[in-house]
């Protein structure tokens, strides 16, 4: 029984990687720029969400939208000042670029919040469920659910809406979507926002029951990276099932190897993934 | 006419003039300020050209951007170590088995990596590195978190102990001078060619019938064996590495900081980049104590970020174009 | 037979590219590669520059099979290809960029250079050797793609739209500048959407139609050839030509 819960304790953390991972592999399939930053943004919306609660007593029902308007607005800034210049550049500027950008909002949340971890208190979204046998943190059904239901609209927004065909056009062939019209650029923008705003609810959802400490960016982001690469460039819906098998692996490793080793299975899995099928479960290489 | 690179008639001797007064500064650094520290502040400087001009073979010239060199740096200064805490040997003798590892690391990573689009290597030399400091750091023979130690007093001179750093600083040198003038010859051999094709273009250096697969894993193997040395020597001056003094991420980004400030993809790029920022990170450490190192890297960040988006070809690319503009005027 | 293509297929999820093309290809012949937009002619002109693996199908050359070789595999062998949006590069100096290509034949500098400067004599690049590639305009681009290319002698080039964004003098000096490549003995395999082009170089054109090649010969021939033209103009505007 303690291995099913391990097993869907993990599947509802890894929900939360499907969010943000989607957010993610749009962003990279639409412009081949990979955002470094990723798993920062994350980290900064759980201050946000850490600060809507000190600040105002707010809980999720506030803070997941603030969070993803914070974020999204963030992630058009972030568009419009840097992405844009440098993603028809030289690869070396386009990594840079946001890999400067990760320094830069780790090291200030490093300075403005001190290097000790905060938490939101547990009465936030409290108690135990007991569903089928299996006793589970309320708070982590709440941000699973919520997070799988956002990454499949995003899949659903992508692929029925005529917004989402826009965006996909672009994807596949940006000169062939100019000559019927479509402008890269305002879609390319959406892409970000989107992209950021998946890491604003991903962040102010986490931030429930996870500890909040300004070096979280740096494993999340990684976490992103294994989850689009297995999931398949561009690919969100191989980013959703990727994200839940990444979250079961973690799970799993750490009941299975303790906590220390659980991060280092994940990474290990990467490369291994990076060997046998690059091109992931569901995308193209 | 011959198509070899003609340079300006007023710039060849400018040139070799520089690099003559450069390398004659360079040997009598240590007799021009005597004092120690900042003879320790050269050997430092030297130390961080080495790594940051090993990094550019790969990520400078042929474009490959990696975010975890690290990993070579801390199996350098790692090998060396272990061979001194386990076998009893001067930890120099740890240099080679340093390459060695470097270079298998570099396998490993660039194979499957290389065939990808960019990104892929350099998302999986961040998770490599990430994955070997968090191994190393729960390992107790390479001694987990605390880390190893050198030898606290020389037992001959080939454990390389010296107190003060002129011995240091002219190892160092001679290490530089001979990777720099590895790169020169490099620069201006079909292997150099080669690399800024790659960078100019996979598919397009493809069609002309440059092995792609190959020269990139040639450059990473190369930077990966010369990082190893840095960070052995590193070991040997300092006498002591843990998982986050030579294998954290900071590491990598220094080295990614000295090359890309300097000018990524030129010979002198890393060298100019490290007589900056070495110094430069002294006098904060002096200035500020602890407090000044959260803020140091808020300005590396930033610092990356406006080469990122202004001027990717570092200040020696923005030296050329000022040259080049003043010129034609 | 220089090069020989046969039942080439290649596909992209369910969309049939090229479905079943053939091409036979003598030692020194001009071959077109004409067709209507989407035709599936650059799709195959991909897969004999090795840049594509073809779903099925098999492409020799010179007695090799290079169905699966590589681009630098071909490149070795003899095949050279220019692209369509010149992939210069731009931080490298013209020459230097020219150098990359001869570097094949030529692991030493010094002879590669000289490769060079017959390469830059030939294309008319010479005055422009150490100027920045990223400098030049298109049509210095597009003549510098082919002089990279021919700086890896190859027994076979193909032209990817080499001629086209240029102006009507540009158009006659590069067809002047491929007639000399021919009388090298290189043979040519051009894709061109120009017209003009095709009638005067080329000994022999083949045109593709939603994948297949539908008529080949001489291009005075195959331009009346009412499958061709209803392949252009659509059936109804053939017929009306017809009657």
């Amino acid at each position: 029984m303690i291995l099913a819960q391990v097993i869907v304790s993990g599947l509802l953390l890894g929900a939360v990687y499907s969010l943000f991972s989607s957010g993610l592999t749009l962003i990279w399939g639409m412009m081949n720029v990979v955002n470094f930053a990723h798993g920062d943004f994350v980290m900064l919306a759980m201050y946000v969400a850490f600060f809507a609660w000190t600040q105002g007593h707010w809980g999720p029902a506030i803070s997941v939208p603030l969070a993803a308007v914070t974020l999204a607005l963030l992630g058009l800034a972030v568009y419009f000042g840097l992405i844009r210049a440098v993603m028809r550049g030289p690869m070396l500027a386009q990594i840079l670029s946001t890999f400067g950008l990760a320094l830069l909002l780790r090291y200030s949340a490093f300075w403005a919040f001190s290097a000790n971890f905060v938490t939101l208190p547990d009465t936030l979204v409290g108690g135990t469920l007991e569903i089928g046998g299996l006793r589970l943190q309320a708070s982590r059904v709440l941000a699973g659910v919520v997070a799988l239901a956002l990454a499949l609209g995003m899949h659903l927004m992508l692929t029925r809406t005529m917004i989402g065909a826009r965006m996909l056009a672009v994807a596949e062939d940006r000169a062939a979507a100019m000559l019927v019209g479509i402008r890269p650029d305002p879609m390319q923008a959406l892409a970000w926002g989107l992209g950021a705003a998946s890491t604003g609810i991903a962040g102010a959802l986490i931030a429930l029951f996870y500890y909040i400490a300004p070096t979280v960016g740096e494993s999340l982001t990684l976490i992103a990276f294994v989850v689009v690469c297995l999931g398949g460039f561009g690919s969100v819906p191989g980013a959703l099932i990727a994200g839940l098998l990444v979250g079961v692996v973690e799970s799993v490793s750490a009941y299975w190897f303790g906590p220390v080793y659980q991060d280092a299975v994940v990474y290990a899995l990467f490369l291994l993934v990076l060997w046998v099928r690059p091109q992931g479960l569901l995308g193209t290489v | 006419m011959s198509s070899a690179p003609r340079l300006d008639r007023h710039r060849v001797p400018l040139r070799a003039f520089a690099i003559i007064l450069l390398v004659l500064v360079a040997i009598a650094w240590p007799a021009l300020v005597g004092d120690a520290f900042y003879q320790r502040v050269g050997a430092l400087v030297v130390l961080a050209a080495i790594s940051a001009s090993a990094w550019n073979l790969i990520g400078g010239y042929a474009g490959q951007v990696s975010v975890g060199h690290a990993i070579f740096f801390g199996a350098g200064a790692y090998a060396s170590l272990v061979v001194y805490t386990q076998l009893g040997w001067p930890p120099v003798a740890g240099a080679p088995l340093g390459i060695l590892v470097s270079l298998a690391l570099a396998i490993v990573i660039g194979t499957p990596t290389f065939r990808l689009r960019g990104h892929y290597f350099s998302m999986a030399t961040i998770a490599a590195a990430e994955l070997i400091r968090l191994l190393v750091a729960n390992w107790p023979l390479v001694g987990a978190a605390v880390g190893l130690m050198g030898p606290a007093a020389p037992r001959s001179v080939a454990d390389l102990t010296f107190r003060d750093p002129l011995a240091y600083y002219y190892i160092f040198l001679a290490v530089l001078a001979l990777l720099l003038a590895l790169t020169a010859a490099m620069e201006r051999s079909r292997m150099g060619y080669y690399l800024r094709a790659i960078n100019g273009g996979d598919r397009a250096a493809s069609s002309l019938g440059v092995p792609v697969l190959r020269y990139k894993l040639y450059a990473l193997m190369l930077s990966a064996a010369f990082t190893s040395i840095a960070g052995s020597l590193y070991a040997v001056m300092v006498g002591f590495a843990d998982p986050d003094s030579v294998l954290g991420i900071l590491i990598s980004v220094k080295i990614v900081i000295v090359a890309a400030l300097g000018g990524a993809g030129t010979l002198f790029g890393p060298l100019l980049g490290a007589l900056i920022l070495v110094p430069l990170e002294e006098w904060t450490n002096a200035a500020f104590g602890g407090s000044g190192t959260g803020v140091t890297y808020v300005v590396y960040g930033a610092i990356i970020l406006l080469i990122a988006r202004f001027e990717p070809g570092g200040l020696l690319d923005l030296v050329g174009k000022l040259t080049r503009r003043r010129h034609a005027a | 037979m220089l090069l020989e293509a046969t039942g080439v297929v290649q596909t992209f999820g369910r969309l049939r590219a090229v479905d079943g093309a053939d091409l036979a290809v003598s030692e020194g012949e001009v071959i077109g590669l004409i067709g209507p937009n989407g035709a599936g002619k650059s799709t195959f002109f991909n897969a004999l520059a090795g840049d594509r693996i073809p779903t099925a199908g098999r492409i020799t050359f010179d007695g090799h099979d290079v169905t699966r070789a590589s681009p630098d595999r071909h490149a070795r062998l003899g095949i050279a290809r220019t692209f369509q949006v010149p992939v210069t590069f731009t931080d490298m100096t013209v020459a230097e960029n020219v150098l990359v290509g001869a570097f094949l034949r030529q692991p030493h500098r010094a002879a590669a250079s000289a490769v060079v400067d017959e390469m830059l004599e030939f294309t008319g690049l010479a005055p422009m050797a150490h100027r920045r590639a990223g400098m030049l305009g298109t049509p210095g681009r597009k003549r510098l793609e082919i002089a990279r290319a021919l700086a890896t002698k190859p027994r076979l080039l193909l032209l990817d739209e080499a001629l086209a964004g240029l102006t009507p003098a540009e158009v006659q000096a590069a067809i002047g500048l491929v007639r000399r490549i021919h009388a090298l003995g290189i043979t040519l395999i051009i894709v061109e959407h120009i017209m003009e082009v095709i009638l005067t170089l080329a000994e022999r054109a083949v045109v593709f139609h939603q994948g297949r090649v539908i008529a080949a010969g001489p291009p005075r021939q195959v331009v009346n050839d009412p499958a061709v033209v209803a392949a252009y103009l659509g059936h109804r505007m053939a017929a009306r030509m017809q009657a």
